[in-house]
């Protein structure tokens, strides 16, 4: 397998903090609106308990990413690392990736008039550091992996509440949430 | 609900208009021998024209930078966007090179050509608005959606043309393509209340939508005047073409995105 980098989401780990998703706004500073990173509560329908889960996503740079294959201007590449890069400079704001990606990753930005979304940090990779939402998780749930190298061991890569899209196979993988223990005194 | 998109509405509705007319010439050519002129050519041609230039005019507005347009026809090999944008420039092309050469006859030949890359823009565009993130769309509905809008139109607007002798094979036409699109416009929601999570928040959303009664509402009372009057009268095609227009506005805002439920079921 090439290398392919992605996100690994232990979400019996994440305590819904947010701590990633203004750890990459503080970065790049998105226009009002605008949000690469988004952690969402699964409903009770999948975790009904009192305690909550979360999923927090980005773009999944996928194997065959929707958004690289309608762009009309070839504004996104895919890396030799599995990096799925937006071009902002190519974009005419045309909004098709947007439409296109299940998973919500492209986002319009009204100033700019161009579409943008996550770019794993690929200049932080370049230069050795981890992406900052990866960077910024205080518990760990967020981890940068390569599913080159990557033994999968209990990881699923489309938990409930996640779409599931064989046909553009998203990198991202997740541990699930266990039931939370009750402990009697 | 989602954005109008009323650029992309004017677009594709305009467009799909005049490839159904140009569908509409091809037909009538076919059904009678060569077209006697009876309806003035020139004058269809030229309402062709004008309506895929206001189509593709009003698509620009849609782009955050309409000026670099062009680049839109960069990626050919997998972008059906760019493939709708090829098929409506030669389209557009066609229509316009009619309208300067036709003469009270018109040409036949032209009409043939047009209608091929009209199709192509409408199986092009069928696959633009048919993505993955869309459950409820992804399969082959926009195109049929997008296919009778054209001949709905076509026919419609084509009956002003047609003649005495042929004013009956396009009433025949309208009321077909009237029938199918309020079937296709009443059973697909239904059907999507019976699929995955989001499929039926799309049918809950385009029932619950003023813009979708209002289309079925017009298709029907299209229908209903058709019905009684065994013809179609001059200003009915201008009522379809404000129900599709009114249609195709909740085709864009009330499709519901996938990304909407993230974290709820599938």
């Amino acid at each position: 397998m090439k290398k392919q980098y992605a996100f690994h989401v232990d979400t019996e780990r994440c305590i819904g903090c947010f701590t990633c998703a203004m750890a990459c706004r503080n970065y790049y500073h998105q226009v009002e609106g605008v949000v690469w990173r988004q952690v969402h509560p699964l409903s009770e329908e999948i975790y009904p308990h009192r305690e909550r889960a979360f999923l927090s996503l980005s773009c999944n740079h996928c194997e065959h990413p929707a958004c690289l294959n309608v762009c009309p201007v070839e504004a996104y590449t895919k890396r030799e690392d599995g990096v799925v890069v937006h071009h902002q400079e190519k974009c005419i704001g045309c909004g098709n990736c947007i439409r296109s990606c299940p998973y919500g990753a492209p986002k319009y930005n009204p100033v700019e008039k161009r579409a943008e979304k996550c770019s794993l940090c690929h200049e932080r990779l370049d230069a050795g550091l981890k992406p900052a939402c990866v960077q910024a998780c205080p518990t760990d749930a967020l981890q940068l992996i390569d599913l080159a190298e990557f033994t999968e061991t209990n990881e699923v890569q489309y938990p409930a509440g996640y779409p599931r899209m064989e046909e553009l196979n998203p990198s991202t993988r997740f541990v699930l949430p266990q039931t939370p223990k009750m402990v009697r005194r | 609900m989602q954005s109008m998109e009323i650029p992309l509405v004017l677009f594709t509705v305009f467009s799909q208009a005049a490839i159904g007319l140009t569908l509409m010439r091809a037909v009538r050519t076919t059904a009678d021998g060569p077209v006697d002129g009876s309806g003035g050519a020139r004058h269809e041609w030229r309402l062709i024209a004008g309506l895929m230039l206001l189509g593709m005019i009003g698509s620009l507005f849609h782009l955050g930078h309409p000026l670099s347009a062009p680049t839109a026809l960069n990626h050919l090999g997998t972008a059906w966007l760019s493939r709708e944008i090829l098929f409506a420039g030669l389209f557009t092309g066609v229509t316009v090179l009619a309208a300067l050469l036709a003469g009270r006859a018109g040409k036949p030949v032209l009409a043939w050509v047009g209608t091929l890359l009209g199709l192509g823009v409408i199986v092009s565009a069928g696959m633009t608005y048919a993505p993955p993130a869309l459950p409820a769309l992804h399969n082959a509905l926009p195109f049929t959606f997008f296919l009778t809008s054209a001949v709905i139109l076509g026919s419609g607007f084509g009956s002003w043309f047609a003649g005495g002798e042929r004013a009956s094979l396009m009433a025949r036409i309208f009321t077909t393509a009237l029938v199918v699109g309020l079937v296709l416009n009443l059973v697909a929601p239904c059907v999507w209340l019976s699929g995955g999570t989001v499929m039926r928040m799309t049918g809950e959303a385009w029932l619950g939508s003023s813009f979708y009664w209002a289309h079925v509402a017009v298709l029907a009372g299209c229908l209903g005047v058709v019905w009684k009057t065994r013809t179609i009268p001059s200003w009915l095609p201008v009522a379809a073409l404000l129900g599709e227009l009114v249609g195709r506005a909740g085709f864009f805002a009330d499709t519901i995105h996938a990304a909407a439920n993230m974290g709820g079921l599938y």
